[in-house]
């Protein structure tokens, strides 16, 4: 965990006999206790068979700091998200991010229609779209050079949901397929 | 951090300091911009407000008056550390780039042998140590510069960083967020290779990762190296990206041996 202090440098330099910083406010950068939560119980941390054809997969990366993330959704025949698995690799505000947004995804509902005009599935009103990043962010209290963490947990959450209309389409166009 | 030269000379004091100095002093950035030093008396009257002009990458400070702030002599040469006729130190040259300040080509390959000597030759005289006895305007003047040498160092030492300043430079910083345009397949080689740290049993695991890890950066070094060398900076940018992650990797792997060992 990243902890760090930046201390009047008083102390050593009391052997010269001078004090070349007037004392200063001592600022803390330190993780919130709900990302600690998150980061030493993380929920939902794990694999699903990404195979699967009710599985949608988001794998997504942050370059700036080098943060890899991978969220998982699984799908019932209802279109409703039953479970949520997470791995991610980077700093305790993505991990806190992904593992919260793996909780508020379970439950919500993934809904489409399929566009018999224009053969193409038409985008139907999400739930688990509307999960935002400044949602996570409130939720940890994070500050804000760490908001981008809550941004890549909102960016797997689409990619996921992405990966899954597109296995959906697939099936139906094999299904139609199949019937001709 | 770097361990500093042991002079019999230098007092527990000075490496106290100089470890000091290096982890926690504030970056020169952070500092209030510096317009000019001293009372009016000291420099030649200015036609109004100072004005901060931030070069892409500056150093907080002003770009430095083109004279010295104590005896108005014009420096000899840029970056000018201490006035080549009265002596003062200087403050810091906001216009100066990291390379300029320690002294090297502005490349990427670079003698990191040649770095840490210049470095150290230049915090012997630069310390706030050797200031103690003088003018607060020249002790805050030396702490500057003495931070500004560590951020050089540290910013100049590593490949890595070396690169992504020299793309900073060229106004091609890598943004923070979420790269749309990753190579699915790359990110999940990223994934299972971290996977692959996490579940390691034995050292000799983790260091197998860790050696397949380093010659992997070794490949990207070269690689930034001829595209920077070309100007390829767009390439370069995408090299060190991939640098970024591995380095991660690289990283987990001494954390994983650790925690094994």
């Amino acid at each position: 965990m990243a902890m760090f202090c930046l201390q009047s440098c008083a102390s050593p330099l009391v052997l010269f006999g001078r004090r070349l910083f007037t004392p200063r406010v001592i600022t803390h950068c330190s993780y919130h206790k709900k990302v600690v939560d998150h980061y030493e119980n993380p929920r939902n941390v794990g694999s699903l068979d990404k195979n699967d054809q009710n599985v949608g997969t988001g794998l997504v990366g942050a370059p700036a700091c080098g943060d890899v993330m991978k969220l998982q959704i699984q799908v019932d025949d209802s279109g409703k998200i039953v479970d949520a698995r997470f791995k991610t690799f980077g700093c305790g505000s993505a991990i806190a991010s992904s593992s919260l947004a793996t909780e508020w995804v379970k439950g919500k509902s993934v809904s489409w229609a399929y566009d018999d005009q224009n053969k193409d599935m038409s985008l139907g009103v999400d739930e688990a779209l509307k999960i935002k990043n400044t949602d996570i962010a409130k939720e940890l209290c994070l500050p804000p050079v760490k908001l981008h963490c809550s941004m890549l947990a909102e960016d797997a959450i689409k990619a996921a949901l992405s990966d899954y209309r597109f296995k959906q389409r697939d099936k139906q166009d094999n299904g139609v397929k199949a019937s001709i | 951090m770097l361990s500093l030269l042991a002079r019999p000379r230098s007092s527990r004091g000075f490496r106290a300091v100089i470890n000091c100095v290096a982890a926690s002093r504030p970056s020169s950035s952070d500092l209030p911009p510096r317009g000019g030093p001293g009372p009016a008396e000291r420099r030649p009257p200015r036609a109004g407000p100072p004005v901060r002009v931030v070069p892409r990458r500056s150093f907080g400070s002003a770009p430095a008056a083109p004279g010295c702030w104590r005896c108005g002599q014009s420096h000899a040469e840029r970056p000018a550390f201490f006035c080549s006729s009265c002596r003062a130190v200087q403050p810091p040259d906001g216009s100066a780039s990291l390379f300029q300040v320690l002294g090297c080509n502005h490349s990427f390959t670079l003698d990191t042998q040649q770095l840490q000597k210049r470095y150290l030759q230049l915090q012997r005289t630069l310390h706030p140590d050797n200031f103690s006895q003088k003018t607060k305007e020249e002790q805050e003047y030396s702490e500057h510069q003495s931070a500004l040498l560590n951020r050089a160092y540290r910013t100049l030492l590593k490949p890595l960083s070396r690169g992504l300043y020299m793309l900073e430079l060229e106004g091609m910083p890598i943004e923070e967020g979420t790269d749309s345009t990753a190579d699915p397949s790359f990110l999940m080689q990223l994934m299972e290779l971290n996977e692959a740290v996490e579940e390691a049993l034995t050292p000799e695991e983790a260091n197998r990762i860790g050696q397949d890890t380093k010659v992997k950066l070794k490949e990207l070094t070269a690689q930034i190296d001829d595209a920077l060398g070309k100007g390829e900076h767009q390439a370069a940018k995408a090299l060190l990206i991939q640098m970024k992650y591995f380095a991660n990797i690289e990283e987990k792997v001494k954390e994983q041996l650790d925690k094994l060992m």
